[in-house]
This record gives C-alpha cells, structure tokens and sequence, in this order.
C-alpha cells in the first residue's frame, strides 16, 4: 500500500510540474512582449503636428535608426539614417535642407543622393503614409 | 487597318533614319572590309562607335569622298587619311575644342580636353617630340570609341585602372621614364580599389580622380591635401587646425600621404596610432617625447571603447541567436559606433580633449547597452534552464506514468 501511495503521491506531482512547465511558456507567449519585432517594415514613426516644417526626428526601425523629416515646403519624406559611408547617423540640417553626417560631413539631398564627402551610395529612402494622424512610415518593396 | 500600317511605316523609317547615313554609300568601308588586319579593323569596329551613333562617317575625320567607289576618286583633294600618332590630339581637338560645333552633338560635353592635354604630363612630352606618351586614342581607343558612361569602355570606372595600367604598369615601357611602375599593383591593395572592384561602387576614386584625366599629372606635395578633400572634406579640415598642419609644412611632407601612403591606402585602423611598429606616429615622434606620448594615449582611449563596443554587441548577436529581442540596444549600439566613428575622425586634429569628450558623449549609452545586452543573455539563459527543468519534469511525468499502469495491472 506505501508504495502504491508513494507512486500516485509521485504521479500527481510530476503532472502538476510537468503541466506548471508548459504552462509558463504558453503564458509568456500569450503576454505581449516589452519590444516590438526586430523585423519590421512598416512603423508609426509620428503624429501629425509633431514635426514644424524644416525640422526632422530621428526614430526607430527594427533597430536601426531612420528619420523623418518634415520639408520647408511641408512634404514629409523618410530615410534610413544610417550613412552608407561608415554607418554613423545622420541628421537633417535645416539651414541647407539636406541629411547631414557628423562623423566626416557626408551630405544627401532629399531623393537619398550624395551631394558631398565620402559617402559611396545614396541613402535609403522610405515610404511615408499619413492615415489619420498617425504618420507611417515602411520600406520600398 | 491601312492607317495603321501606314504610321508604323513611318515610325519604322523615322527610327532607322540614324542608321541610313551609315547604310549609304561608303566606298572607305566597302574596301577596308575586305582588306585586312589593321587595315581592316576601322571597318569592323566603326558600327559600335559613338561617332557613327550621332551620324558621323568616315570622311568627317579622315575626309575624302566616300560617295566615289574608286579609290582615286574617293581619296580626293580633301582627304585627309590617318594622323601621324603625335597628330591625334590636335586632329581630335579640331572638333571636340569647337564648342558651337559639339554642342549640336551634346551641350554638355567639355570642349577643354585638349588645352587641358596640353598641360598634363603627356602632353609636355609629346611637345618635345616623344611620341611614346599616351594621346587620345591610347585611352579612348580608335574606331570603336564608347562613352566612358558604357561599362565596357576603357574609360569606364572599373577599366581605368587596367588602362592606365597598360603603360605604367609595363616596367620595359616606362623604363625611360626612370618612375616606378607598382601603381597598379598598390592601387589593387588599396580600399578605394576594394569599393570599386568588390562593392562595385562606381564613386570609388580610380586613377584620373587625383592626377586628373586629359590635365594628368602627379599631384604636386602641397596639392594633395586638397585632392583627397574632394571626397574627405572634414577630415582636411580637422588637419590644418591640428598642430601637424605646420609641422608637415615645415618638413615639406604632404598632408595625407605621409600616414596614409598614396596608391595602396588602407583601411585607416586604430593600428595607425599608438607607439609599436606599424604606427605611424613613431615615423617622426621619438620615445619619451610628447607626441609619443599622445599617441599612445590615442590608441587607448579609442581601443578601449571600441573594445567595449564589440564586446556589447558580440553579447546582442548572440542574445538574438538565442532567440532574445534586443532591437532596443542594438539601436542604441548604432549611436554609440556614430561616437566612436566621429571620435577617429577627430584625430586628424589631434585634439585630444575633444576627442575624449566625444567619447564621454557615448559612455551613458553605452552604459545602459551594457546592461541590457547583460538582462538579454541573462533571459537566454533562464530560458534554457526552463527549457531543461520542463523536460526534466516531463521525463519525470513519463516514469510515473509508467509506473502507475504497471501497478494498476498488479493484483491488489
């Protein structure tokens, strides 16, 4: 009889923990995670009226950065931020409308091409989508 | 139905229109096709040339009347024939230095390729008779001349190099020159030739982006900080506000290619700086001096935080291998690297001030990386540990179960 209890005392226990270890997981999976996807192709990068005309903002996509900038004339035009030369992130600048990289002042126009400094290629530009007031932005196909 | 037919019979005429000045009578082609060797290779090569592309025949270079199918009287009063191989600039320049005239062809076109000729190192020569040195034909070719837009041209890009090269690199050729002939074989070392022939970046520099193309020439010492400025213009500026700026001066050392060399530059690497051999600082700073001492202080100062940086982000790549979300650092990793890109940068001012408040710019950020690339490899870990006491527990679950039916078809 001891034995016969100690087999379903055993039993019992091993199917609560076994049920507790696949439980966990499943709860963690269900709970939304802290980050969004690396992956990613579309992102919210603001709302409308964040950006003033000829100012831009730095945001994350996946992780890397990108930027998007609100032109003088108001058009709203994404890149990716990081510099095809030696990866820095660039900037805007607003006193000459151009995407600018402090580490050894590569400069891109608004269509992604280099203007000067070392930079091999253009930079990559996105597509922007106002809907409502959320401004997205994602990758060409 | 007949209207139809008919527009695309005029579409059809209009389109070939270009190629009817090449179809009409040409006794030169007629004869040189069936001559051969040199004599025959104009004929065979014209057809892909830019000339004939914009409707230029034979006898707008060479004269003479093609319209003739004797030889006599096709070789009349206004032809011209081959020029004499120290003839050919000026010959080529009768059209390309009229600019009313190539502006019907292209507005665009430069007409100064031969008063620029005139200047360079070629074109000295040739005035003094060598008649050895490279003229229009040596690099653009003869009778198959393409764009140097076209990727097959010798003047494209990729192919300036080996065009160049032809001669320089032929050490029996340029003997009487008394100058070295590894150009090429440096220049393919060098990472400008790393983007051109393995990026394939068309913006890489090639021979003719320094020494100029139809003006070619060794830039002069004094001149080459302003050649490298075309493409690396912030770090020429950070150069002549360093204390270098007057010393290279002083010393009649060119401002880049006394630490990067000219035809194999390198990718810079910090293992430029610092005091052991293949730095170049000790070129000029002896041990025990200030600058012997700032150099070593440079390199570990960008060493170190580059240390660091690869450290973080060899801990995300394998957080992210075990299947941990780390976009949030490795974003900020990015911020960082653009710290420590600038910081190499300013060494070229050799502000050593400026350089480490840069690098502090980065040590917050790098911080935080620090931390969260840690709680990342941290939640692998407790991850695999879940993963080993969940299968320790099913394993545990099967036993019982095991031994539970085995005792319940034991009699009682």
């Amino acid at each position: 009889m001891e034995r016969r209890r100690f087999i379903n005392f055993f039993f019992g226990g091993s199917f609560l923990a076994t049920l507790a270890a696949f439980l966990y997981p499943v709860i963690r999976y269900v709970l939304p995670p802290k980050q969004a996807e690396a992956v990613q192709k579309k992102v919210a990068a603001a709302k409308m009226g964040d950006l003033a005309p000829n100012t831009a903002k730095i945001f994350k996509f996946g992780s890397v950065p990108a930027i998007l900038v609100n032109t003088q004339e108001g058009q709203l035009l994404a890149f990716s931020a990081v510099c095809t030369h030696l990866t820095c992130t660039v900037n805007y600048e607003a006193a000459t409308g151009t995407l600018f990289c402090p580490c050894h002042n590569g400069r891109f126009d608004m269509a992604g091409n280099v203007i000067s400094g070392p930079p091999p290629r253009p930079i990559e530009t996105y597509i922007v989508e106002v809907v409502g007031e959320d401004i997205f932005v994602s990758k060409k196909a | 139905m007949t209207k139809k037919i008919f527009s695309i019979a005029v579409f059809s005429a209009l389109s070939l229109l270009p190629l009817a000045a090449f179809a009409q009578k040409n006794s030169c082609l007629d004869c040189h096709s069936g001559l051969e060797a040199e004599l025959k290779a104009p004929a065979m090569s014209f057809a892909q040339d830019i000339h004939q592309q914009f409707g230029l025949t034979c006898k707008d270079c060479h004269g003479g009347n093609p319209a003739q199918a004797s030889e006599d009287k096709a070789k009349d009063k206004t032809f011209k024939g081959a020029p004499k191989r120290t003839q050919i600039p000026e010959f080529c320049a009768s059209c390309h230095s009229d600019a009313a005239y190539m502006r019907t062809f292209n507005p665009r076109l430069r007409v100064d390729q031969f008063s620029q000729y005139e200047t360079s190192k070629h074109g000295q020569l040739l005035k003094k008779g060598d008649a050895k040195v490279a003229v229009c034909t040596d690099c653009h070719g003869v009778h198959g001349i393409q764009t140097a837009k076209f990727p097959k041209s010798a003047t494209f890009p990729w192919n300036i190099p080996q065009t160049c090269g032809r001669c320089h690199a032929d050490a029996d050729y340029m003997k009487p020159y008394g100058i070295s002939t590894d150009q090429l074989t440096k220049y393919k070392d060098s990472v400008h030739a790393h983007a051109l022939f393995e990026k394939k970046d068309m913006s890489a520099p090639t021979c003719n982006s320094c020494h100029g193309n139809h003006g070619a020439f060794p830039p002069e010492v004094k001149s080459i900080g302003s050649v490298c400025r075309q493409c690396h213009p912030s770090t020429g500026e950070l150069f002549a506000k360093s204390p270098h700026k007057k010393a290279f001066d002083d010393m009649g050392q060119s401002e880049c290619e006394a630490c990067h060399g000219n035809h194999k530059i390198e990718r810079p690497t910090t293992a430029m700086l610092g005091t052991t051999d293949k730095a170049v600082c000790v070129q000029c700073h002896d041990k025990g001096s200030k600058g012997y001492q700032a150099a070593g202080e440079l390199k570990t100062l960008l060493d170190g935080f580059d240390a660091r940086i690869q450290k973080e982000g060899a801990t995300l790549v394998l957080a992210e291998k075990k299947g941990v979300e780390v976009s949030e650092p490795a974003y900020r990793l990015q911020e960082v690297n653009t710290v420590l890109v600038s910081a190499k940068n300013l060494v070229h001012g050799l502000a050593l001030d400026e350089i480490r408040k840069k690098l502090a710019e980065g040590e917050q950020t790098l911080a935080d990386v620090g931390k969260a690339s840690a709680a990342a490899l941290d939640e692998a870990k407790f991850r695999r540990k879940g993963l080993i006491i969940a299968t320790f527990f099913l394993a545990l679950f099967g036993l019982a179960l095991f031994l539970k039916i085995r005792s319940m078809r034991k009699p009682a």
